[in-house]
């Protein structure tokens, strides 16, 4: 049977990791980062707003991701063009993360998927709630709105071509509340491609509710771990324990 | 021992070679087909479109390298993902598509009978392997591998390996003479995907 996915995000600010709530760096770690071998994927992004860093530094920690974690690894964050994700590409990414360069330009979905596969186009889809209770996609670290949905967003991203939905509550990014599950089975459910939750796990149980109640095949922690081992298998546990199939060692 | 990991512009040839020097071996990325002829393990990887793989080998003049490679002087070849679906005799993927044609074996869509199924299947799933098979030797039993495809290779030319399942078996390994190929990504999946890549590497 295939196994639910625990993801570990990585944010990236000029090639350092931090960890962030609200969309902006809150925390540098400074501890070893990531214990590779007991998590089932690595999302790496770039939260370096532009003219802060060089992006030579985040494709350096690319590399070095690649070069010592063999499990999946998506990278992103100002992704523009093809050119961008052939930069990836080479450093070791096996899929490419867009998000803001897909609203500006929708072709880079499709160009993107038919030179290097579906599989390798992750659209990330940071999401707002309006005070109505709907939702509203913004792009460029979730400071421009758009007037897309998620749902119609998603559904014509998957038209054009993307192979995973990663979906990020901007209210609930860092704040260790729980997934906004209500956004995220909206966007799940309105796509056949797998759907990655992602923004506000503070707990094990966050993972069951993202799984049963948003419907995602895989979720996502940016802040949760402080990156031990033990933590992974703990959620691990938890998560098994609550009848989750997933992926035990 | 000369491993070539075979760069056609598709795919992640740094984790495949990453993960072969992990193992201790030589590995040289190459596209040029002398190269490629003179290796005692060939590696082809790939990720993405079927005509798109086959229309980089030919433009890189690598089809009559890898065919004297692999069928000339029988040198063991594995391939993963796209890599092994190419050695299909064709694809349906986008259209019909021929491929190298080592294989009496089509690349056709997954077709899982519930619908709920998400495609692509993406992510670590069960993989059985056959006893015997080379491949996964060590490898314990019902051991997790990496996925990412919406097409798998089908055909009674092939010696299954191993099966997976997702909505309906298919092909998750194959063995057949010096000709090897897994769907999911060996490079990719952790401890049990290293030991499929030694066993190429030293059992084959």
């Amino acid at each position: 049977m295939l196994r639910k996915r625990l993801i570990t995000v990585l944010t990236l600010n000029d090639g350092v990791l931090f960890r962030t709530r609200n969309f902006q760096p809150d925390y540098r770690y400074t501890a070893n980062f990531v214990d590779a071998w007991s998590v089932d994927e690595l999302v790496a992004l770039d939260i370096t707003r532009p003219g802060e860093g060089s992006r030579e530094h985040f494709h350096r920690a690319i590399a070095e991701l690649s070069r010592q974690c063999f499990v999946p690894l998506a990278a992103g964050g100002g992704v523009r063009s093809v050119d961008d994700f052939h930069a990836l590409l080479g450093m070791g990414a096996d899929k490419v993360v867009i998000n803001t360069g897909a609203v500006e330009n929708p072709g880079l979905i499709t160009e993107a998927a038919r030179l290097f596969g579906t599989q390798c186009v992750v659209l990330s889809v940071d999401a707002r709630r309006r005070t109505d209770g709907t939702y509203e996609v913004y792009t460029h670290f979730g400071s421009h709105p758009t007037g897309l949905t998620p749902e119609a967003w998603a559904r014509r991203a998957e038209d054009l071509g993307a192979g995973e939905i990663m979906i990020t509550s901007i209210d609930r990014d860092g704040t260790l509340e729980g997934y906004d599950n209500d956004l995220n089975r909206q966007v799940a459910d309105s796509v056949r491609i797998p759907a990655l939750v992602c923004g506000g796990a503070g707990r094990w149980k966050d993972f069951v509710d993202g799984f049963e109640l948003g419907h995602a095949a895989a979720v996502c922690t940016t802040n949760i771990y402080h990156f031990t081992e033990t933590s992974v298998r703990s959620a691990k546990m938890f998560l098994h324990d609550a009848g989750i199939s997933i992926r035990e060692s | 021992m000369k491993v070539v990991v075979v760069d056609y512009g598709l795919g992640n040839l740094r984790s495949v070679a990453g993960a072969v020097e992990r193992l201790g071996a030589q590995t040289t990325v190459s596209s040029d087909p002398t190269t490629i002829q003179d290796a005692d393990r060939l590696i082809l990887p790939g990720v993405g479109a079927f005509a798109d793989g086959m229309a980089n080998l030919r433009a890189r003049g690598l089809v009559d390298a890898l065919q004297e490679a692999a069928r000339g002087k029988g040198r063991p070849v594995l391939g993963i993902c796209l890599g092994a679906q190419l050695m299909a005799r064709e694809s349906e993927e986008f259209g019909l598509h021929p491929g190298l044609g080592w294989l009496d074996a089509r690349v056709v869509r997954l077709a899982p009978v519930d619908q709920s199924l998400r495609i692509p299947h993406v992510g670590w799933n069960d993989v059985s392997a056959k006893a015997g098979s080379v491949l996964f030797q060590d490898v314990p039993e019902r051991s997790l591998f990496y996925f990412v495809h919406s097409f798998h290779i089908d055909g009674m030319g092939i010696d299954r390996a191993a099966m997976c399942d997702y909505g309906q078996p298919f092909t998750a390994a194959f063995e057949a003479d010096n000709l090897y190929g897994t769907q999911f990504h060996p490079e990719k999946s952790q401890l049990q995907g290293l030991q499929v890549l030694r066993n190429f590497l030293e059992r084959t």
